[in-house]
């Protein structure tokens, strides 16, 4: 076998998502359920309350950063638990002693974690569809972002469930850093209704840029300049599958 | 001349404060059924871990067919094949699967290892539990599993971490028996285990491993010969001084009628013996053999039984 082992890498990017497939009530439903949730506590009964942001229907104003928000978390969650699980159970192993490159164990596994990114990406904004009537002004570039923060969140769950020793450690990093940069990248407001300080503290949140970007090309509205949100994303993208795969290749916590 | 199925050469490994390895040279002819016998913490499984990539070496050679472990991992990990000590746990697919995925990370698409995975399953009593899943299996169904799972890419050399550990007699004996047939069939085999009597009745060799070195190397027989403690155990009587001369050549005591022989080779030298002390007229009542084992070598060499 010589050259980059296909097969190999298709497995097991399939066995990846095939693991969440199997499992779609946990990995999949829920989203949706919480997104409509959303949709209907938070959109109904602040809309009248606060009727429009940037001119558009509050329910459809935070319809954007829901997608974003199930996009980033199922894709972060689904390679950082499919990692940890695979080291606490004996399985990763398998993994690492067959003819698989550090490469190419990282892509099977940023690849699963984008997909159910963007299942649920995708899930969630036909619910917005459907519940509410809400636009698409640019579907394919929306796709594509939707694609875009899987991959980069895919790789940053990536990085953390192969430093995580345990699930206390893993729910952590989702709890004390993700989430609440997530409600607090803009999901249920603007920046602009912000007091200065914290517009400026916003402005250092990666996953603000993202809810901008993809508000942006639902909507058409925007609180920082779309490129600034597309440079972000692919610089963040970059950073976290670089790091994901050079500790891979350290072996660092994986191998001894 | 063809390169050895496994050659290390001066292995070193300590992690954070301990010292694993400590120069560790090995060489595993191709077709050869090996055995590397040691206590807990030894070295055996991290020599092998460092063979197939799961744990970093500090430095040393590690070689397949000629091929550096690290640099051409991909051809040295396509030839090697492990089960593994620790029997893992999945919740999501049925043992089958497993067994396609684990041929696919090979490089084997499902076609071809379909005939392969069915062989598998029939040959090791899984074929009724295709649909199971791991955490159903009983601990021998698990091990099977494993040896099935090192075989589905067709290995040239097979490494088996404690392959029955936990398992009943039964299950044992099976797969002894299936082990003799890989072999038979020119397979090279690692086995390392604490069961003496696994190694001396499946290993061509044994290489006895005490704080991260191979002390001793040999077959089973000639290890046994050189430094087991056999013996021939006679209770006689008509015991006379003529006999100190005629049995100079041996090692013994003469003690209340009994004499005891220390030899290499109870089988060889007992007809010799017997027929010296009928010649000087003695009466046997009775001759005990003592075979030496693998274990008084272990014990001779490292000072401590293998458990």
């Amino acid at each position: 076998m010589s050259g980059t082992n296909w097969i190999g890498l298709y497995t097991l990017t399939q066995r990846e998502v095939s693991r969440f497939f199997s499992v779609y009530r946990q990995t999949v439903l829920p989203g949706l359920i919480s997104s409509a949730l959303y949709i209907m506590i938070f959109g109904f009964t602040l809309e009248r309350r606060i009727s429009e942001i940037n001119g558009v229907p509050y329910t459809l104003f935070i319809l954007p950063g829901l997608i974003m928000m199930n996009t980033l978390t199922n894709s972060s969650s689904n390679s950082a638990s499919s990692m940890l699980q695979m080291k606490l159970l004996q399985q990763l192993p398998d993994i690492l002693t067959a003819p698989l490159s550090s490469l190419e164990i990282c892509l099977a596994y940023i690849i699963g974690g984008t997909v159910r990114g963007v299942v649920n990406g995708v899930l969630v904004m036909l619910v917005g569809v459907l519940l509410v009537d809400m636009p698409i002004e640019q579907p394919l570039a929306t796709i594509g972002f939707i694609f875009l923060v899987s991959w980069t969140f895919s790789s940053l769950g990536l990085l953390l469930g192969q430093l995580a020793d345990t699930w206390d450690q893993l729910a952590m990093m989702q709890n004390f850093f993700l989430t609440p940069l997530s409600f607090l990248g803009g999901i249920f407001y603007s920046i602009h209704m912000l007091p200065d300080w914290a517009q400026k503290i916003s402005m250092i949140n990666p996953i603000y840029y993202m809810i901008n970007g993809i508000r942006y090309t639902v909507l058409g509205i925007y609180d920082s300049p779309p490129l600034n949100s597309m440079i972000m994303t692919i610089f963040m993208t970059i950073l976290f599958t670089v790091a994901a795969i050079l500790v891979m290749k350290s072996g660092k916590k994986i191998k001894q | 001349m063809t390169s050895p199925a496994i050659h290390i050469s001066d292995l070193h490994k300590s992690y954070e404060d301990t010292i694993a390895l400590t120069g560790v040279n090995l060489t595993i002819e191709d077709g050869e059924f090996y055995g590397l016998l040691g206590p807990n913490g030894a070295g055996k499984t991290t020599t092998i871990h460092i063979l197939t990539g799961l744990v970093l070496k500090n430095s040393g050679v590690t070689e397949v067919y000629g091929k550096d472990t690290v640099k051409d991992f991909r051809f040295t990990r396509s030839q090697i094949g492990i089960a593994h000590q620790e029997l893992p746990i999945d919740w999501f697919f049925p043992i089958e699967k497993l067994l396609y995925f684990h041929a696919g990370y090979y490089g084997i698409s499902k076609r071809i290892a379909k005939p392969r995975v069915e062989e598998l399953l029939e040959r090791l009593g899984l074929k009724d539990k295709r649909t199971s899943r791991l955490r159903q299996l009983s601990g021998g169904m698990k091990r099977r599993y494993q040896l099935a799972k090192s075989l589905v890419h067709d290995p040239k050399i097979i490494i088996l971490d404690e392959p029955t550990a936990g398992v009943d007699v039964e299950l044992r004996h099976e797969l002894w028996d299936y082990l003799r047939e890989l072999h038979k069939n020119g397979k090279t085999i690692l086995l390392t285990t604490h069961y003496i009597e696994e190694a001396e009745l499946l290993c061509e060799k044994v290489g006895i491993i005490d704080k991260g070195q191979i002390i001793k190397e040999g077959s089973p027989r000639d290890l046994t010969k050189e430094l087991g403690k056999a013996g021939i155990n006679i209770h006689m009587t008509g015991w006379c001084d003529e006999l100190n001369e005629a049995l100079s050549s041996f090692s013994f005591t003469y003690d209340d009628n009994r004499l005891h022989f220390t030899v290499k080779e109870p089988e060889a030298d007992m007809a010799r013996i017997i027929q010296l002390l009928s010649h000087h007229n003695c009466h046997i009542l009775s001759v005990s053999a003592e075979k030496s084992s693998l274990e008084d070598v272990f014990l001779h060499l490292t000072g401590k039984g293998i458990n």
